[in-house]
């Protein structure tokens, strides 16, 4: 038996992303977007085009929706990016991470300069598939209940290779540290 | 989780992604830049003279009489309005939250598993000739009842 409704405006979220403050909200959120967006395309400039994509639509049809705002983002950036990549028939192309090793990551200030550059090399070096639910859980904020629907993967399958990429990335760091 | 993969989540959290390009900032901001609105005169105009034209150049095609333009006004009116111009192109599901309800009690006193799933449904149509779209982008949630058998 399946029953439909269409679902009601959300106040609080209205009251939270009015019209004019999709800067404010863009400016916090932006970087989290981008880095997650960057996870399923080739480059920082499809990255780009796929969150603005996303963005426009999420906030001109989508903001109202009852729910977590970024989860719904997320999966549409996703689906933003899927799209490019079939239509360029860039998939493979996509999957070789390390040609964005030399495009930074995160903001670093000169102390810890090398340290976030070890950290995003090590990144690099993971599969796909682990770092993937690595970036939505840590900067995507995204519960592993959300990682599972949005991937498609059983909720222990998320929880378990978020386990393995940070176990898999201290062993990294270390090793790296280690031989200087 | 222990410790040591307790302290790398927490520097990892502490990372700050790269901000987006001022570029995009812009971008975006031309995109959701409210539109001008146009007094309704200037569209009135321009579709009035359109339609004049149109009426003559119907009535120059078919010869008509002015006797017989009342007649045909239907028919003119027809002419001047391609018909079924949009067409479906794209149509989209997106399924963006899924929630377990667990097992609620219906008015009936019948025993259901109720799970709730939260859509945003996009149909494009699109007009071949001018290549004008309109895009119809609706939040739908769905709520599936099973019946549940103790045995």
């Amino acid at each position: 038996m399946t029953l439909y409704r269409q679902t009601s405006a959300n106040p609080r979220m209205e009251a939270t992303l009015n019209d004019d403050s999709w800067k404010d909200w863009f400016q916090h959120h932006g970087p989290k977007l981008l880095l997650c967006a960057r996870q399923w395309t080739r480059s920082l400039a499809d990255a780009e085009d796929v969150v603005q994509e996303a963005f426009v639509r999420f906030w001109r049809h989508q903001r109202h929706l009852p729910g977590e705002p970024r989860a719904l983002l997320i999966a549409s950036i996703r689906r933003a990016a899927i799209d490019l990549a079939r239509k360029d028939d860039r998939r493979a192309a996509r999957e070789e991470f390390s040609a964005e090793e030399t495009s930074r990551l995160f903001e670093s200030d000169p102390a810890g300069d090398e340290r976030v550059q070890l950290i995003q090399s090590a990144m690099a070096r993971l599969p796909e598939a682990q770092r993937e639910v690595l970036v939505l859980k840590i900067w995507g904020e995204l519960t592993f209940d959300e990682i599972a629907r949005e991937l498609d993967i059983p909720l222990n399958t998320a929880a378990s290779r978020y386990r393995y990429a940070l176990a898999a990335l201290r062993q990294e760091l270390t090793v790296t540290e280690n031989h200087g | 989780m222990d410790n040591p993969l307790k302290e790398l989540e927490d520097e990892l959290v502490a990372l700050h992604p790269v901000r987006p390009s001022q570029r995009l900032e812009r971008r975006i901001a031309a995109e959701l830049a409210p539109r001008r609105r146009v007094h309704w005169l200037w569209m009135a105009l321009p579709a009035a003279a359109a339609f004049a034209i149109m009426f003559a150049w119907q009535m120059q095609r078919q010869h008509l009489s002015p006797a017989e333009w009342v007649t045909n006004e239907n028919s003119i009116v027809e002419a001047t309005q391609p018909a079924s111009a949009f067409k479906p192109v794209a149509t989209q599901n997106l399924l963006y939250a899924a929630r377990d309800d667990g097992l609620v009690t219906l008015e009936d006193g019948r025993v259901v598993h109720r799970t709730s799933h939260s859509y945003v449904d996009t149909v494009v149509w699109r007009d071949p000739q001018s290549n004008a779209s309109v895009t119809w982008t609706v939040p739908r949630e769905e709520v599936r009842l099973r019946p549940v058998s103790f045995q």
